[in-house]
């Protein structure tokens, strides 16, 4: 079989599948890119991904994009790792929902992205980044409120749902305090004891978007 | 009996007008798109206050995609869906999950024109990027509908399914903030799909109040 070739930023939402694969003990080859280099641009990664995001795979001989779509076929694919829970499984409803909520959460990261790293100081505005970040606390409840039950998202253990969170749950202390979240804080530190999630992260890469540990809209 | 909880022009229609495919029998709560999605009632079901939210067999689920999963696997033979083991359960992943990405760039500027009171906190560059990003995303569906060989008249080569009906009310709703010119493919399939009485059923009655007043919402200039 052909390897593997993840197309990967470094703490974006391609890291999902670098932990996925990790977990798998599945090796890939990587290819780093930089968002504000514009190397997604590039007329060679659009022939390969039009939509010009990461993650974008290459496995089994297609090019597959989005992080949600790659992680559920992973898992469907290769069962005996046990990460998915299949059409048929009791908590393949939950398992949907947590799978899909990730992005839910994430698109509030990104907007947050948006104005406060990819955008001038002076176009900031106060007030949307305010909305903002209440907007993602109100996610982050919805998982503090699960993960105050149970140590991983689903109450039979760990699973692809945890590895879709592997972009949010360390995105969201730039954006929100976590003193208000000490479920999700001790998630997180639950899977950075995983050794497959250090695996991972080794091979990430430098993050080039956060230069401040925490983005205050008040402080504007 | 399965229930959908349902705003008008919200990722709720992508359910509505799968169900009305399914030809199941289903009922439709409506709610306003306000503050009411706020109430403790509303958030035992959907805990972030969003819509859609669905009741089937005792269960609640919220997430549209993760609805729309559940919904083809429940309902295997009207087949919609791709099962594992089909071969094109790849593609049908990647568009399902992709109707996602558009409405990711929908939101800020549903927020931007519509949301936002004070003309000092919207900001026309934030307008410009996600429209332009929503460009991109259409290129991406111009790029999939345009094959070498033979244009697809569906998003998978096996033909209409879920995914159409998921990434087409993402772009129902795009096109309220991008144009969609320039994209021939994407806009003779986009007819093709809302040609379909499941479509029409799914959109806003007549004395509903609307998210989208303006059919176009332009980038302010700055
Ligand atoms: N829903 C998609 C979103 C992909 C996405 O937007 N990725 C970001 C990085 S986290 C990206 O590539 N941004 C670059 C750009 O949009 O130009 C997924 O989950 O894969
Ligand atoms: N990823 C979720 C997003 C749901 C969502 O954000 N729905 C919007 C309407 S399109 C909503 O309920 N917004 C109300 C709010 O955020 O207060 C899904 O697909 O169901």
């Amino acid at each position: 079989m052909s390897q593997i070739r993840l197309h990967h930023v470094p703490a974006s939402r391609s890291f999902r599948v670098l932990w996925l694969l990790a977990e798998m003990g599945t090796d890939c080859a990587i290819e780093t890119y930089d968002i504000a280099g514009g190397s997604l641009r590039s007329p060679e990664y659009l022939a390969l991904n039009p939509s010009g995001r990461v993650p974008a795979l290459e496995v089994d001989g297609r090019v597959l994009m989005e992080s949600g779509a790659i992680v559920e076929y992973l898992c469907e694919t290769r069962p005996e790792h046990g990460l998915g829970r299949l059409p048929g499984d009791p908590e393949r409803a939950d398992y949907l929902q947590w799978m899909h909520f990730a992005e839910t959460q994430a698109t509030l990261v990104q907007e947050l992205n948006l104005q406060w790293i990819f955008m001038p100081a002076e176009m900031r505005s106060k007030a949307v980044l305010q909305v903002q970040a209440r907007r993602l606390a109100a996610t982050a409840k919805v998982l503090e409120a699960a993960l105050s039950e149970r140590d991983w998202l689903l109450p039979s253990g760990f699973s692809a749902a945890d590895v879709m969170m592997g972009f949010n749950v360390f995105a969201l202390p730039y954006y929100i305090k976590m003193e208000k979240f000490p479920a999700i804080t001790a998630y997180r530190a639950r899977i950075e004891e995983r050794p497959a999630y250090q695996a991972a992260r080794a091979r990430d890469g430098q993050q080039k978007f956060y230069a401040q540990d925490y983005y205050d809209p008040e402080a504007l | 009996m399965i229930t959908l909880h349902h705003c008008v022009q919200s990722r709720s229609m992508r359910v509505l007008w799968l169900l009305n495919e399914l030809e199941v029998d289903f009922r439709v709560v409506p709610h306003a798109f306000d503050k009411s999605l706020r109430s403790p009632e509303y958030l035992s079901l959907s805990p972030a206050g969003r819509v859609p939210a669905l009741e089937i067999e005792g269960e609640r689920m919220f997430e549209s995609a993760a609805i729309m999963e559940f919904l083809c696997e429940k309902f295997p033979d009207i087949g919609y869906g791709r099962l594992p083991g089909d071969m094109d359960r790849m593609a049908w992943l990647v568009w399902l999950h992709f109707a996602e990405t558009i409405s990711q760039h929908c939101a800020p500027l549903t927020q931007q024109h519509i949301v936002i009171r004070d003309d000092a906190d919207r900001s026309p560059l934030v307008m410009r990027l996600e429209e332009a990003r929503l460009l991109k995303c259409y290129d991406a569906i111009e790029a999939r509908l345009s094959t070498p060989v033979e244009n697809r008249d569906y998003l998978l080569t096996s033909g209409f399914s879920a995914c159409d009906i998921a990434v087409g009310q993402a772009v129902y709703i795009a096109r309220h903030f991008a144009r969609t010119d320039g994209h021939p493919e994407l806009e003779k399939w986009y007819e093709r799909i809302t040609d379909r009485d499941g479509f029409r059923a799914s959109l806003p009655d007549p004395e509903s109040a609307l998210i989208y007043t303006q059919d176009f919402y332009p980038p302010w200039d700055s």
